[in-house]
């Protein structure tokens, strides 16, 4: 049995090709996992979206990112009560014209002091229409927002084009000097120190614009703020894996606890996961599902479990739908029908929690069992209430869902509840994509169940109904309209104080309650889990990760 | 042999332009609106997905669109992506990465595909045969998705967890050549297997000619019949089989890439052709294309080195 020459020739390519491979260890980090002094804080994101611009940021991970770098004028406490952090006080005496006075000593990166001007700036930037900013509708209730944002005469569908915008700044907002900014509002809003958290309401530098109004091309990857990190080098979006910071000295809050940070893109979570449980990352503010049971277990008090603002709803066409989505008592019924825990429990392993109110549990307002006896389970009182109310003459109901999230199970379970409990036919409609769901919602194409998700802007109770609820709402797809509702909430608006308007905004919730026009299935939660390397780590209800207080173990 | 090759090469361009304007309609008649998605669980202001779509000429038919791409490709401008990143910077490194991930799998395929096919062919019907090709019929019914993971969390996670050995990283492109080799060793798994069983039908094929009879008769040495004679003659499927298998696996590392977090063409692809991202899905897929193309005309150029009795003129 010799071994011939081929077989040796291959023997000794495989080895060759090993030793390569072992010794190219170019560009190697350091992957000791002991939490070394030279070793960054490594926290997982996804891809941020878009540029790291502030009012063009609207999803979780590239706000992640502007968390480290920038502060706002407040933040929010564990109540979710705004606090003030560059404002020194934020007061109106009639809600509609508000005087925001900043703090001194907060500074740039670049060791500018922070300004009016520089909150002006921005906040100019991302209302006018043309820049293309996701959040410019937050800027909708400044006074002059319309002329930079004028409305396409016949919709966008038709041919005209929408008329050029009249004004390049909003004639609501002025820096009365270095460290003063008057607002002036469309309407009375007791809430408007609660938004001015949001990331959109962030200020930019002088050094960010090329010329007045206009941004700097590469200042969205290499952002200068005013937080406790600053960039270490450009980001460049679509080929790095990776953003770095380091800590800013000068920030006037004191020094974050660890020198440098850096975000690991991954685009799938297990994988993360895997990289956490190896040592290789620190910090997951989601796990993969399928992954908590055993996240409990191994990570122990490293795995942190809280609420999250999201909540997720069945909603029906009330106006145009079909029989059972005109009908309050059907609406019931079909809610009663549904074992909200059994799903959450099952189906998504505990990462959601059965839902008894239109607001969130993470915001001030939340009432626990508000929705009462409509959302809880009961399927003979469901049964009867569908019989009794023409139930029986209904031939089948759709439930229609996007497929392009991890909907498809709760949807089918869902489907099984109404069919077992109500006796009546039940499809489920799959469609492709969010978008293309939106597009038949908004043409009033979809005539039975959907379902529909909120994730808060602000922790105000506000901010669960006007965008769902209030008539012409922009996530109304349930076409509910209710003048009574819509007064009740303008009196929240224009109450002396947020907590003097939590009680008319409840008022209005029972309303949307009542009518069971989108009906709450169940609350997000969030999880999350640290690596050994690390301690400290607090999740804010934004699902930020608190960098400023993250310690070394 | 020279004018061969340009003549090759010529012939590429009416198939480039071919396959840019048939993937330009398809991505085109994808349904839904893409400007649209871009706000994903949010509904974006009306104004705003109306200036983008302007922007993007995304009102106009077809062929305007067409024209208007081709027009800024021949002047040198590939476009931006929907979320204003410029396509041409989208490319920088993940064409590296998968490239990089594709030969090392292409040595893995060669090396144990080979060398296991060479063994069963010359222990056929013995017991050595038997298990080889049991190892192939389990390597082709694992798919990836369950061998990358499996790997992953064997090879990266458990093993640094129990004994310390931290040679295999779990995920990214951080450690250099390491980061490539279980990837690529996953990415393998399927060619090795069609390897395999390639090479031992070959070679027993060309162990069973006149010429090698004629080797064996007049005296020549064992090894010498087997190195130049047989072997010789049985790579020619085997090179034409990987010389297809780089273009394949440059276009087709998806689940791979995104399993090991490696930022490469193959989840690009995936991720444009799901937005919509026209400039970047008619990029990419020219460049495989061209890959494609070389990759043959290389196969065709390394036949006349094997085979004197093929000329090219």
């Amino acid at each position: 049995m010799r071994v011939t020459r081929g077989v040796k020739i291959t023997a000794g390519a495989a080895l060759l090709a090993l030793a390569v491979a072992a010794c190219g260890g170019g560009g190697g980090s350091d992957n000791s996992g002991s939490g070394s002094a030279a070793q960054p804080v490594r926290i997982e994101i996804a891809e941020p979206q878009n540029d790291l611009i502030p009012g063009n940021t609207g999803e979780t991970s590239g706000a992640e990112v502007l968390n480290a770098l920038f502060i706002g004028l407040v933040d929010y406490d564990d109540q979710k009560k705004p606090v003030n952090r560059i404002a020194e006080s934020i007061d109106s005496t009639d809600q509609t014209t508000w005087t925001i006075k900043l703090k001194d000593g907060y500074t740039w990166h670049d060791g500018t002091p922070v300004t009016a001007q520089n909150f002006v700036d921005s906040w100019n930037y991302t209302a006018f229409g043309p820049n293309q900013q996701q959040s410019n509708y937050f800027f909708s209730v400044f006074k002059g927002y319309d002329a930079m944002n004028p409305q396409d005469p016949d919709g966008e569908e038709g041919p005209k084009k929408a008329p050029e915008p009249t004004a390049t700044t909003l004639s609501g907002l002025k820096a009365v000097d270095d460290k003063t900014i008057s607002v002036e509002l469309t309407h009375p809003y007791s809430g408007f120190p609660t938004m001015l958290g949001y990331t959109a309401f962030y200020p930019l530098p002088k050094a960010a614009f090329e010329s007045e109004g206009k941004m700097k091309a590469d200042y969205g990857s290499n952002p200068i703020g005013d937080g406790p990190f600053k960039m270490s080098k450009p980001y460049k979006r679509g080929t790095d894996q990776t953003v770095e910071m380091a800590r800013f000295d000068g920030f006037k809050e004191g020094k974050a606890k660890v020198d440098a940070l850096q975000y690991k893109i991954y685009t799938d979570l297990n994988t993360a996961y895997n990289d956490l449980r190896a040592g290789n990352l620190d910090i997951m503010d989601q796990l993969p599902p399928e992954q908590i049971g055993g996240a409990k277990a191994e990570f122990g008090d490293r795995y942190i479990e809280q609420p999250s603002s999201g909540i997720g709803w069945l909603g029906f066409n009330i106006k145009s739908g079909d029989t059972y989505a005109k009908s309050r008592e059907l609406r019931t019924a079909i809610s009663m029908s549904i074992d909200r825990a059994t799903i959450t429990d099952k189906v998504f392993s505990g990462t959601r929690v059965p839902a008894d109110d239109n607001i969130s549990p993470v915001v001030a307002g939340y009432r626990k069992g508000a929705c009462g006896e409509a959302c809880t389970f009961d399927p003979a009182k469901a049964k009867s209430l569908w019989e009794s109310n023409g139930g029986k003459g209904v031939k089948s109901i759709d439930l229609s869902y996007n497929a392009d999230g991890a909907h498809k199970e709760w949807m089918e379970a869902v489907a099984n509840n109404i069919r077992t409990n109500l006796q009546v036919e039940v499809n489920v409609k799959p469609y492709e994509k969010f978008a293309d769901i939106l597009n038949d919602l908004g043409d009033g194409k979809v005539k039975g169940a959907f379902r529909m998700a909120w994730i808060m802007d602000y922790p105000s109770p506000e901010n669960y109904l006007r965008p769902i609820f209030g008539t012409g709402g922009s996530s109304n797809y349930v076409q509910y309209s209710n003048k009574e509702f819509d007064e009740l909430l303008n009196k929240g608006d224009s109450a002396a104080s947020l907590d003097e308007g939590v009680q008319f905004y409840q008022q209005a919730d029972d309303l949307a309650l009542k009518e069971m026009a989108y009906v709450p299935i169940y609350f997000y939660t969030t999880n999350g889990a640290f690596s050994a390397n690390v301690k400290n780590v607090k999740i804010d209800p934004f699902e930020r990760i608190d960098v400023f207080h993250v310690e070394r173990a | 042999m020279g004018r061969y090759v340009i003549r090759r090469l010529l012939q590429a361009i009416p198939v480039l332009v071919g396959t840019t304007f048939l993937l330009f309609a398809t991505v085109y008649a994808l349904p839904g609106d893409p400007i649209a998605a871009l706000g994903g669980d949010r509904r974006l202001d009306p104004q705003l997905v109306s200036r983008m779509r302007e922007q993007f000429h995304l009102n106009d038919p077809l062929l305007v669109q067409y024209w208007y791409y081709l027009r800024d490709i021949v002047s040198g401008d590939f476009g931006t992506t929907f979320r204003g990143v410029p396509v041409s910077s989208l490319f920088q490194g993940k064409f590296q990465v998968t490239f990089q991930l594709s030969v090392t799998a292409l040595v893995f395929e060669a090396v144990i595909g080979v060398g296991l096919g060479l063994w069963a062919a010359l222990r056929r019907g013995r017991w050595q045969d038997q298990a080889v090709l049991a190892v192939t019929l389990l390597l082709v019914s694992i798919p990836t998705l369950v061998s990358g993971f499996v790997l992953q969390l064997v090879l990266g996670v458990k093993l640094k967890q129990n004994t310390g050995i931290d040679f295999f990283p779990v995920a990214g492109i951080q450690n250099g050549m390491r980061s490539y080799l279980v990837p690529g060793l996953v990415l393998a798994g399927l060619s090795i297997a069609y390897l395999t069983r390639l090479t031992r039908t070959s070679l027993m094929e060309t162990l069973r000619a006149d010429y090698i009879r004629t080797a064996v008769a007049k005296g020549m040495s064992r090894r010498r019949v087997l190195g130049r004679h047989a072997l010789r003659n049985s790579l020619i499927p085997l090179i034409t089989y990987l010389g297809a298998d780089l273009g394949t696996l440059m276009g087709g590392a998806i689940i791979t890439e995104t399993i090991f977090n490696l930022p490469g063409i193959g989840q690009q692809l995936f991720q444009s052709v799901y937005l919509r991202e026209n400039a970047v899905v008619v990029g990419i897929v020219t460049v495989l294309v061209l890959v494609y193309i070389l990759a043959n005309l290389i196969v065709d150029l390394l036949y006349a080195v094997l085979d004197p009795r093929i000329r090219y003129e």
